[in-house]
């Protein structure tokens, strides 16, 4: 009895991350239990229905829940809560949808008063047809992603084995000149492909749209890809083009702008919810070729409406990708029914540790609001609060500071309020892109900042996502989204991906003290702290005086 | 203890059989039935007595386990008195049965220790009111399924059709009515007649035979039976009852039955069985963590309560909202929250603080718990959970008079709690370590030992939540008895090598006694068994910690319980995020704050941290209290009722240093500002005193103005005038008040007609009925004005002037002057009439 996990009664594993087993216990809990927090001693993993069923559909079953935890425990687990595992580790496959030889789709059971119970709710009546046998009963096919959501919110989650269809096949291979997969890499497209359907999660910076080229060349078939927006669409297109046999010509773009359809299409979330007189117009896509796969980046960002749309797609393989499985609205739950379980999970902290991804200071500078800032802090509006202390004068200096202070570097800075990039852009004498620049310019501009004749860029919230920076070694954020965790995530990964001369990485954060700037940095702040991505904090005098 | 009685003189009654007893048996009567010696009885005919009250034989009954009961009622339903033999084959049947022939001695011996039964095994006699409980009536089933003898059966029956039933069972007539009885029950209860007999009958009517044998034994049949009922019927087979229902006798179904008077007799209580089997070192371990766990959770509790608990319902309690309440607190289910609250109160450690609006409160005892080493408030807890007789999973059912049962209210004593709860960990304690009974069969075994009554669930229902009760408190882990739990109920520690062979499946009975004394601990004993607990959970529980580990993202996390002081200043110092073998602490600047404002500085909470820190003091929490510590207390806030302000400040120092200040309280906020504790007007005064001359200033800051402004009221409307005299009334009024002053006049004064002879003093008209009814008839008539005497439905008498309308009906519409409106008086309300003196009007 000392082991290197201490479970509490609230579900949550803590594992003491010096502890000589503890690498050993991470390995036999990372199936059922997410990892929550990662700070520097002890790491945090919640045990969630969710999770435990996520390790069911990866083949564990309880007992080995049981005696991972009962192993590794420090302290005695309380029997209530073992039991508690069991039954909930219990409930996932006592149905499961599989396909009938005769009758089609079909919700079949092992344990017939669970079929019983299920089929008397009122919301799964409509979604099923004719009982056959006891423990069978048909399920209309378009119903097939409805039903997987619905029973997992009563608690009875059912497995799919229904299979896939295989889709318009189309030949696809890696390119692997000069690189390779990595082993992570290669084991995310294996688990995928061996599970059918699922995310992976992989922090940002470790090469998430491999692990999309990666199935597709498993897949073999058109594809259709789900992208947040046109920069990320064409970086993929660009990515794909480069690592796989596919040409220019088999990608398709399918977006505001442009609508092709091709073997591989890439389409933005935002044409598919398009709402034209209460109607998507642009659902065809969906059935527009017979898809063998589709890719959902961002996974995290799944607009809703694109959840009820892939509810009709259950029967084509999905993968997610994702740098973190929280949502903001609390939808992790249709991204299991619908999407699919997780396959594959490796921490920041572990991939950088084996130098995939780089190591990252972080800085919050607090700046002070002059007092006549202040007196016009307090006097402002609700509403105009968070821009008012957002974009204090006091901040531009600071940036200046660090900007000079890494001259020669690739610098990003990023922000919220375009006035205040303008200005900045002014000072800094650096171009901005923001919402009016064209993508054509944007991507000049990527480019001269790849090719390094450009070193300070300053972006808006438009960069948040996809944009490939390889050499940005510094990021400094002016303001965000109010509190968005993962905003702040993906900001951080824009310094994440390796550098060429093994840099350190710095990401600053900006924030003016004692106003509802620091509040909402602090919650921003919250994913990467658990993350073990600590925060220095520093007064902005100190790095004015230091630069 | 089944002393027998001294065979010489065979005993006639059971005071004699008592008094035939030696101390000892005596003693084990009393000690089993306390009852009798509350008052203690003179002598031993009083013993007996009292041993044969309803109430007492009742009570006896209903503490006897299965086996001994299903004795009592197969007694009940044999001859009196009977021989062992006769109950050996009413229990065993005709072909016996190893067993039952076993347990029967020790059954009866405790009906006879229970003074139950008495006689020698010739004669055994149950005791008369035992007798007339146990046996089959048509009102009380017996649990045997049998009807009435024979005897019984046929009592109202006419002599005739006697004869008729013994001449078609081809027995020999005889006239004599009881010995045609007497023949007929012998016939049914010869094997051999009785299957010859059956050998006879037609298959339907074995069928309905078949149907009856097992209970209950009535039947409905119509007034024209079947004739498989009408063969029946013919020989006795059944009988009637009353009109339409027939019922199959006594000596005819134990002859079906085989001479059984159960059908399934449970000579044996049945095991309890092991579950599952875990290692006792995991049983204790577990076991001492929810021990633990329960001590955090009450800790946390009274906590919670610290400043000030719920409020105490007015019917007692704690109300619904409050308890919901708590459980969120506790982070737990509210029944469970149910338990913790009451197990503090039954602790003694949480009480209502009786105040006028009355709350729960710790009490002192809680105090000094605290300071207690944790395995011996563990001890304490667990000692009174387990002679508690209120009951906590009773909280949210209903009593009686339906309303909700509160946690801490009325109605939650059950006296059978500390029994129940005590035999279910005694039954644990008789499996082997580590063994965790099946539910089900903890509950079987329990029902065998005390058959429940009526479907009466409570015992059963004491015995589940004992079980989850116990597992909270830490007293089993994983469901067996912990080797502490083992010694709270003072049971002797497990026996290795004597449990070993039985292995994991162990059925083996646990106790050859079935029901063993329930209080079997006196509060001596309790205290050593708690502290024999206390000392073998003390090396289970884990060691307090002096540190903590501090993280990056403002936590603190304790990997196991800390000592108070730290756990203390940490509590203050940060929130807690979740709880269990360890406790995440996350520091914000809200706890910081908290802190600070406890008094402690900044250094203090770095020293504090850097010393119970295995790890440094990460960069973000040095931040975040300085940060804090650099705000607080920035702003001051205090209470002043008055202040003195002067540019000049050389003045205010003055007035501070002179003597005669002292009483104002000044004190100085800024160079030219004074704070005052007098009030602005005593300020002024005492200024003024002092030779300065000060002015008062409006809370605009304007110099008050000494001189009184003329003062206002609101708008008022000025105050009517009041005249001398009324106002001059109008004509209306005037005939108005002269009708009534006319009317009152005349009923008081009118000169009446002299008839009925009454006298002018308000004496009241009597005439006879025909007579009043003429004169109303006549008044009709003229017009003219009556003198009444009438008595309203209360009973008062009045008199009244009135002029009749009409009369009909037996009412009479009147006009009456005295109320000056048109009324109905009943006739036979009016008394008499007598006619107004002819100027009456």
């Amino acid at each position: 009895m000392n082991g290197p996990l201490i479970v509490q009664s609230d579900k949550t594993l803590l594992l003491e991350v010096d502890h000589e087993q503890a690498d050993d216990c991470r390995r036999v809990i990372a199936p059922f239990a997410e990892l929550e927090r990662a700070p520097e001693h002890i790491h945090t993993y919640r045990v969630t229905p969710l999770g435990l069923w996520n390790a069911r559909a990866a083949g564990h079953d309880a007992e080995q829940v049981v005696d991972a935890l009962v192993q590794y425990s420090r302290y005695p687990v309380p029997h209530a809560l073992l039991v508690d595992i069991a039954d909930t580790m219990d409930r996932y496959g006592r149905l499961s949808l599989v396909k009938h030889p005769a009758h089609g789709l079909v919700l079949t059971s092992t344990d017939r008063p669970v079929l019983e119970e299920v089929l008397r709710s009122k919301r799964i009546a409509p979604l099923v047809g004719a009982r056959i046998d006891p423990d069978t009963v048909i399920v209309h096919p378009s119903e097939r992603g409805q039903i997987k959501q619905t029973l997992l919110k009563l608690g009875w989650p059912a497995e799919d084995l229904a299979g896939y269809v295989d889709g318009e096949a189309h030949p696809i291979e890696l390119v692997e000149d000069g690189w390779a997969l990595r082993p992570y890499q290669k084991q995310a497209v294996e688990n995928f492909w061996h599970g059918g359907s699922g995310v992976v999660v992989l922090p940002c910076g470790a090469g998430k749209t491999l692990v999309g080229a990666g199935s597709m060349a498993q897949a073999k078939s058109t594809t259709l890809i789900l992208v947040t927006n046109t920069v990320s669409a064409r970086q993929w297109k660009h990515e794909l083009v480069k690592r796989t046999t596919l040409t220019e010509d088999e990608i398709g773009e399918y977006s505001g702008t442009r609508k092709e359809i091709r073997p591989v299409t890439i389409a933005t979330y935002q044409v598919l919810t398009t709402k034209r007189k209460g109607v998507y117009p642009h659902l065809e896509l969906f059935d527009s070729r017979d898809w063998g796969l589709i890719l959902y980046d961002e996974v995290h960002l799944l607009p809703a409406p694109v959840f009820k749309f892939t509810a009709d797609l259950q029967a084509r393989r999905r993968l997610g990708l994702t740098a973190t499985l929280v949502r903001e609205d609390g939808r992790e739950s249709d991204v299991f029914s619908l999407i699919g379980p997780k396959r594959f999970d490796a921490p920041w902290k572990e991939i950088e540790a084996q130098g995939y991804i780089a190591p990252a200071d972080c800085v919050e500078v607090r700046v002070s609001l002059t007092d006549s800032e202040r007196l016009a802090y307090a006097t402002a509006e609700q509403e105009e609060k968070y821009r008012f202390c957002s974009t204090t004068a006091t901040k531009q200096k600071v940036t200046e500071a660090i900007v000079r202070r890494f001259a020669g570097q690739q610098i990003l800075v990023i922000g919220q309020y375009i006035d205040q990039l303008d200005e900045l852009g002014e000072h800094l004498d650096a171009p901005v892109i923001k919402g009016e620049t064209s993508n054509a310019q944007r991507e000049k501009l990527f480019d001269a900042f790849r090719q390094g004749e450009i070193s300070v860029l300053v972006v808006s919230k438009v960069a948040n996502f996809s944009i490939d920076l390889p050499e940005a070694t510094v990021a400094v954020q002016v303001s965000g989204t109010f509190g968005s965790r993962q905003e702040e995530a993906q900001r951080l990964g824009r310094v994440l991906r390796p550098k060429a001369d093994g840099h350190k990485a710095h990401f600053y954060s900006v924030v003016a003290r004692d106003t509802i700037d620091q509040d909402f940095a602090a919650h921003r702040q919250r994913f990467l702290a658990e993350q073990g991505y600590a925060y220095r904090i520093m007064d902005a005098d100190e790095l004015l005086t230091d630069g | 203890m089944s002393t027998e009685e001294k065979p010489a003189a065979a005993p006639r009654s059971l005071a004699e059989a008592l008094r035939g007893r030696d101390d000892a048996a005596l003693a084990a009567l009393l000690r089993s039935r306390p009852d009798l010696i509350t008052p203690v009885p003179t002598d031993l005919t009083q013993l007996a007595t009292r041993a044969g009250t309803r109430a007492s034989v009742v009570r006896a009954l209903e503490r006897l386990d299965r086996f001994t009961l299903q004795t009592a009622q197969a007694l009940a339903v044999a001859g009196e008195p009977a021989s062992y033999e006769e109950l050996l084959g009413l229990m065993a049947g005709d072909d016996g049965d190893p067993v039952i022939a076993a347990a029967l001695p020790r059954a009866l011996g405790v009906l006879r220790e229970q003074a139950l039964v008495w006689g020698g095994d010739d004669r055994l006699r149950l005791v008369r009111t035992a007798r007339e409980l146990l046996s089959p009536s048509p009102q009380h089933p017996s649990p045997t399924g049998l009807g009435p003898t024979v005897r019984e059966a046929t009592a109202g029956m006419s002599p005739g059709r006697i004869q008729e039933l013994v001449a078609t069972a081809g027995l020999a007539s005889t006239h004599d009515s009881v010995s045609a009885v007497t023949a007929l029950s012998a016939l049914f209860s010869d094997p051999e007649r009785m299957s010859a007999l059956l050998d006879e009958a037609p298959a339907e009517s074995v069928a309905v035979l078949e149907r009856l044998v097992w209970g209950p034994p009535y039947g409905q049949v119509t007034a024209d039976p079947a004739a498989r009922l009408r063969w029946l019927l013919d020989r006795g087979l059944l009988l009637p009852t009353a009109p339409g229902t027939v019922v199959l006798p006594r000596e005819v179904a134990l002859r079906l039955r085989a001479g059984r008077a159960h059908r399934a007799p449970e000579p044996s209580p049945p095991p309890v069985e092991a579950a599952a089997t875990h290692r006792p070192q995991v049983v204790d371990a577990t076991a001492a963590g929810q021990a633990y766990t329960a001590l955090a959770t009450v800790e946390e509790l009274l906590k919670d309560w610290h400043e000030g608990g719920p409020a105490v319902l007015r019917a007692g309690g704690l109300s619904v909202r409050d308890l919901k309440r708590t459980a969120v607190a506790l982070d737990t289910s509210e029944p469970l929250a149910a338990f913790w609250v009451e197990l503090a109160y039954a602790a003694g450690l949480m009480a209502s603080d009786g105040e006028a609006d009355e709350r729960y409160a710790a009490t002192p005892a809680y105090d000094e718990w605290l300071e207690e080493p944790a395995a011996g408030r563990w001890a304490r807890l667990a000692g009174a959970w387990l002679a508690a007789t209120r009951t906590a999973g009773l909280v949210g059912g209903r009593d009686a008079k339906d309303r909700t049962l509160s946690a801490l209210g009325p109605g939650l004593d059950r006296s059978a709690a500390p029994e129940v709860r005590h035999r279910v960990l005694t039954l644990l304690a008789g499996l082997p370590e580590g063994a965790s009974p099946s539910t089900e069969s903890v509950l079987a075994r329990l029902s065998w030992e005390r058959p429940p009554r009526d479907g009466d669930e409570l015992r059963a229902r004491i015995a589940r939540w004992t079980l989850t009760e116990a597992e909270m408190l830490g007293v089993t882990g994983r469901g067996a008895l912990s080797a502490q739990g083992r010694a709270l109920i003072g049971a002797p520690p497990a026996r290795r090598t004597e449990a070993a062979p039985e292995g994991p499946g162990d059925k083996l009975p646990v106790h050859h006694r079935p029901a063993p004394p329930a209080h079997a601990l006196s509060p001596a004993e309790r205290g050593a068994a708690g502290a024999a607990a206390a000392r073998l959970l003390a090396p289970l529980l884990p060691e307090p910690l002096d540190h903590v580990l501090l993280q990056a993202d403002l936590t603190a996390v304790a990997p196991g319980p800390l000592e108070r002081p730290l756990a203390d200043m940490l509590g203050v110092l940060a929130d807690v995020e979740s709880k269990g073998g360890a406790t995440v602490y996350r520091f914000t600047p809200g706890s910081v704050r908290r802190a600070l404002d406890a008094g402690r500085a900044a250094s203090d909470l770095h020293a504090f941290l850097a010393a119970h820190s295995r790890t440094p003091v990460p960069q973000p929490l040095a931040y975040l209290i300085d940060d804090v510590a650099r705000r607080h207390g920035h702003l001051r806030v205090g209470a002043a009722s008055a202040y003195v302000r002067c540019d000049d400040d050389a003045v205010l120092s003055e007035i501070l240093a002179d003597r005669r200040a002292a009483g104002l309280g000044l004190r100085r906020l800024a160079p030219t500002v004074l704070a005052a504790r007098a009030d602005p007007a005593g300020l002024l005064e005492g200024l003024r005193a002092m030779g300065f001359a000060p002015a008062a200033e409006s809370a605009e800051g304007d110099v008050v103005i000494a001189r009184a402004d003329a003062h206002r009221t609101p708008p008022r409307t000025p105050p009517a005038p009041v005249p001398d005299g009324p106002p001059v009334p109008d004509d209306t009024l005037l005939t108005a008040a002269l009708r009534a002053i006319r009317a009152g006049d005349l009923a008081s004064t009118a000169p009446r007609k002299p008839s009925g002879g009454e006298g002018p003093g308000g004496e009241l008209p009597r005439t006879s009925a025909a007579e009043t009814l003429a004169t109303m008839q006549a008044a009709v008539l003229t017009g003219e004005a009556l003198w009444i005497g009438y008595v309203n439905a209360e009973g008062g008498a009045s008199q009244r002037v009135i002029a009749p309308v009409r009369v009909e009906g037996g009412f009479v519409t009147v006009y009456d002057h005295t109320a000056d409106e048109v009324r109905t008086y009943p006739l036979h309300r009016i008394t008499g009439v007598a006619e107004l003196a002819d100027d009456g009007g």
